[in-house]
């Protein structure tokens, strides 16, 4: 990468939660951007290759205008980031995006409501190649602030592979299931070191899951620990909608 | 006996810190491969095996094992040839004449010249495979007469991607040795031997009871030069092969290149075949 | 042997005096349910009484994130981490976590000697505890009692007022010396008994594993394990790292760390351009059995798993290595007397 990479920042129809431009930039951060240029998106500017080093993009696709817009920006841009979960694995649904997490939790763990529309909103990776993912529901800065060193040293950022379950153990913390929790820990891509167990709550999954996961095993975990089938596949589907159906198909 | 019988009494060591060393040269072989010339601190010799490996690092990208590429012949400093695969590998596509690499090793088993001298020498390398046989080759040249015929077999994905031609072109020049090259694909000016590199080992000029034969290459490989090899007739115990695994810290401690009970990183890379056969999870 | 008591009600004076002398490190609660080996601010803090913890005393001499050393970018130059020796008394430790670091002592001086572990592993003084064997232990069936004392310098033996205290080497006649302790009124009690139970001896195991090759519980397994690797990560035995470098955000300099890795983990090994060498859940399973009950003690003569129960008490799926060990056994009794 040339001397300052040019820097652009897109948002679709996100929940809001990751909002870049909302980040409460720490200093190191301001730092960081003083080695780059921020350039800013012009719709009706003609399609240049190559206009953007790296391109942050956050938010699922929901229209054919998304689609078409971030075609355009996968076109322009060298490096194309995608931020956050909905940016990653698509949006969890319609529904979450416009409501406060804590009441679509509820709703989701709540008996019989079945919250997942036929079409989920779809990952950027559904329609374009991306290059890198910063993951999480919402994404941390911590996570962000790595992504974005990496880049600018010209280097691909290493994503964690492994269960939450190996951060989890690492940090020594006493495992949800053992309080009657029930976790997605096991299947669930780590990185965020363990972040909801170590509070002492469970693992909703917002990472993703883990490379070639065991589902069924998973379920077997989660109806032993008493939820119906139905549950626990609806637990799993939670940030995994995208991924499950295309595993189904 | 006890477990602590069974340690060796050798002072601890700081396995872990690279030594700075000095990239002198940095020559393009293709596409995706570049050769490196480095030097250690003050031209130290590296004092290692043809087979062995170093692992070399870059700060803030990583560390992976390399194969020494030049023979222990030609001493002062040492040669890589590095394909570009992923991190760190980019990262040294990058380097310049006078950068600094970290460098730890050299490692492992290598090759045991004292069961080579005396006998034909037949290397089988496919693809990056030629980079590691290279010392062995260049040792059996420099000391050509405590060796016996060296018969090369040596086969690449394209002729675009073939590793060392000015080397090969020596080779297939030098009477002394039996050089046969083949490409899966050939572009329309390869005039030479289109096929896997299994359909040059019929053909070989072999004395079966004072043949040994070095086999290095990509995983998918070996099971099937060992068929060939075999319907020569060559015995199991001419047989040597290098593996490759995942590895970390080439000195036995991280457990990644495991096979069975075998450590790649101590026992291996270049493996009698023999000793190969208890290890179930090994080809 | 000269058997002393420990009343109840001095055990905080007695983790006083020890605390006077050196940095104590004790079994103390994190959460409701668990325990972990802590640093000894409060003498009344500490639990000699409890089931396990979820990570061994490997922790102090491998941390699970241990820095190897720091990095500077704009010179390229480094400095080691300084790796200092724990030089601590290790309280309440069970007999099995004291075995597995025979085997870690094993690992990390066989070959290349490791100077950051070895030097860590200087200046330990071991005090153990006895411990009930709960419905996951077994290590009597690897051969090591619940009152086993090898590798202590002092061990306590749990009686219902307190605690039989054995003075086992200089260093433990030290530690306790100063400390008032009455001679023990009644011998050491028979150890508690497992509810977990290997069932063949040690000596055959090698050759039963080594016949389990090809069994079918590997596939098995595989259906029911999720691939977490938190069976790896608990383990006392269980060495494998992997090493990952951390740029700081200015990218000036960093550090490279190692960090505790599992071959139940599928990227454990994988190369660049994605084979995977050891990638299917049967064979992960299959390797990180054999490593506990036969590659390694083929090696040393010695069994790999000390029987702590950690694995099987901590995995979500429920797989326990009891089960698949004398499945293995049952298996190959089976063939051999229908053989006959
Ligand atoms: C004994 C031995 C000799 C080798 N000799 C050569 C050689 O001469 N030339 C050459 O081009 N390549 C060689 N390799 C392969 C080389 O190690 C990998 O290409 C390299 O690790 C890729 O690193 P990366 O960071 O670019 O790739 P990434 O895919 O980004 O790798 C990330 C990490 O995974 C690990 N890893 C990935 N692939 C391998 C691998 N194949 N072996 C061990 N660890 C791996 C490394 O620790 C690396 O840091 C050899 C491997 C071994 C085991
Ligand atoms: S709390 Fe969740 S992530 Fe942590 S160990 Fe338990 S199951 Fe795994
Ligand atoms: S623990 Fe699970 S839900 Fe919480 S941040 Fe990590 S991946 Fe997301
Ligand atoms: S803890 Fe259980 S589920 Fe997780 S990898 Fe180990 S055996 Fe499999
Ligand atoms: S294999 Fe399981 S029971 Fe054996 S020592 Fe390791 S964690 Fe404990
Ligand atoms: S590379 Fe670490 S044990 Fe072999």
């Amino acid at each position: 990468m040339a001397a300052k990479p040019r820097v652009a920042f897109f948002d679709f129809t996100g929940c809001e939660g990751c909002e870049l431009n909302q980040l409460n930039f720490e200093n190191q951060l301001l730092d960081m951007l003083e080695h780059v240029d921020i350039v800013e998106w012009r719709e009706a500017m003609d399609d240049r290759p190559g206009e953007y080093d790296i391109a942050f993009v956050e938010g699922s696709l929901s229209t054919p205008d998304c689609i078409k817009r971030i075609n355009d920006i996968r076109r322009r841009a060298k490096v194309l980031v995608a931020v956050g979960a909905c940016a990653v694995q698509g949006g969890i649904n319609g529904m979450k995006n416009t409501r406060p997490i804590e009441e679509v939790r509820e709703e989701v763990y709540g008996k019989d409501k079945y919250l997942f529309p036929t079409l989920p909103a779809l990952p950027l990776s559904a329609v374009v190649k991306v290059d890198v993912n910063v993951r999480g529901c919402p994404m941390t800065q911590l996570e962000f602030l790595k992504v974005f060193t990496a880049l600018v040293m010209g280097k691909q950022p290493v994503e964690p592979n492994s269960a939450v379950c190996v951060e989890c153990k690492l940090k020594e913390n006493e495992c949800v299931y053992e309080k009657g929790m029930i976790c997605l820990g096991p299947v669930t891509r780590g990185g965020c070191d363990a972040h909801c167990p170590s509070f002492g709550q469970y693992c909703t999954g917002c990472r993703g899951l883990v490379p070639e996961p065991n589902l069924k095993a998973m379920e077997e975990i989660l109806v032993k620990h008493g939820l119906s089938v139905n549950e626990a596949w609806k637990r799993l589907h939670l940030y995994n909608s995208h991924e499950l159906e295309g595993l189904k198909s | 006996m006890k477990l602590n019988e069974s340690v060796s009494t050798q002072e601890p060591q700081d396995l872990y810190l690279p030594v700075m060393s000095e990239v002198l040269e940095v020559k393009r072989l293709t596409e995706l491969e570049t050769l490196y010339t480095v030097q250690l601190p003050g031209g130290r010799d590296l004092g290692h095996q043809p087979g062995q490996f170093v692992e070399v690092s870059v700060f803030g990208v990583g560390e992976a094992p390399f194969s020494i590429s030049s023979s222990p012949t030609r001493q002062g400093v040492f040669e890589l040839g590095i394909r570009r695969v992923g991190l760190l590998t980019e990262k040294l596509a990058e380097l310049k004449p006078g950068d600094k690499v970290g460098i730890r090793g050299p490692f492992g088993h290598g090759i045991d010249l004292e069961k080579f001298k005396g006998k034909d020498v037949l290397i089988i390398a496919g693809g990056i495979g030629l980079v590691p046989m290279r010392s062995l080759i260049n040792y059996v040249l420099d000391r050509r007469d405590e060796f016996g015929r060296l018969i090369i077999c040596y086969g690449s994905r394209s002729d675009q991607e073939l590793l060392f031609t000015d080397e090969i072109a020596a080779w297939q020049e030098d009477p002394d040795v039996d050089f046969h090259v083949t490409v899966d694909r050939g572009s329309p000016q390869w005039e030479g031997k289109v096929g896997v590199i299994t359909t040059l080992i019929p053909g070989l000029d072999l004395d079966l009871d004072r043949t040994v034969c070095c086999v290095c290459g990509p995983p998918v490989m070996y099971r099937f030069v060992l068929l060939a090899l075999k319907s020569r007739g060559l015995p199991d115990e001419a047989i040597y092969m290098s593996l490759e695994r995942r590895m970390k810290c080439g000195v036995g401690k991280c457990g990644h290149c495991q096979i069975n009970h075998s450590y790649v990183c101590q026992d291996g890379p270049v493996y009698h075949y023999p000793d190969l056969k208890s290890l179930e999870e090994a080809l | 042997m000269d058997l002393k008591f420990l009343a109840s009600d001095r055990v905080e004076a007695f983790v006083s005096h020890l605390m006077q002398q050196k940095t104590v490190y004790a079994p103390q609660h994190t959460g409701k349910h668990s325990v972990a080996l802590e640093k000894v601010d409060d003498p009344a803090a500490v639990i000699l009484d409890y089931g396990r913890t979820m990570q061994s005393v490997k922790k102090f001499f491998l941390p699970p994130r241990d820095e190897l050393l720091s990095f500077d970018l704009t010179d390229h130059s480094f400095t080691p981490a300084a790796v200092e020796p724990l030089d601590a008394i290790l309280l309440g430790i069970h007999s099995y976590d004291r075995a597995a670091i025979d085997r870690l002592d094993y690992n990390f001086s066989q070959g290349h000697p490791e100077k950051n572990y070895l030097t860590r592993r200087e200046g330990v003084v071991w005090v153990g505890v006895s411990f009930e064997p709960d419905e996951f232990h077994f290590s009597g069936s690897v051969g090591i009692s619940p009152h086993e004392t090898a590798g202590f310098d002092a061990f306590l033996t749990r009686v219902r007022e307190g605690y039989l205290v054995e003075v086992l080497t200089d260093a433990g006649r030290e530690l306790v010396s100063g400390f008032e302790l009455p001679p023990a009124e009644r011998p050491k009690p028979a150890p508690g008994h497992f509810h977990q139970h290997i069932f063949l001896p040690q000596a055959k195991l090698n050759e039963v594993m080594a016949a389990s090759y090809n069994n079918e519980i590997w596939a098995e397994m595989a259906e029911k394990c999720v691939g977490c690797g938190s069976c790896n990560i608990v383990c006392p035995t269980c060495y494998c790292f992997n090493v990952e470098e951390n740029v700081d955000i200015t990218v000036t300099g960093g550090t490279r760390e190692r960090i505790w890795d599992g071959c139940m983990l599928r990227e454990f090994t994988e190369v660049a351009g994605g084979e995977v060498f050891r990638g299917g859940l049967a064979e992960r399973q299959r390797h990180r059995v054999m490593r506990k009950f036969k590659y390694l003690s083929d090696k040393t003569g010695h069994p790999w798993c000390v029987g702590c129960g950690r694995c099987t008490a901590y995995c979500t799926a429920g797989i326990s290595i009891v089960s698949i060990v004398n499945r293995c056994v049952s298996d190959f009794e089976e063939r051999h007397t229908t053989a006959m």
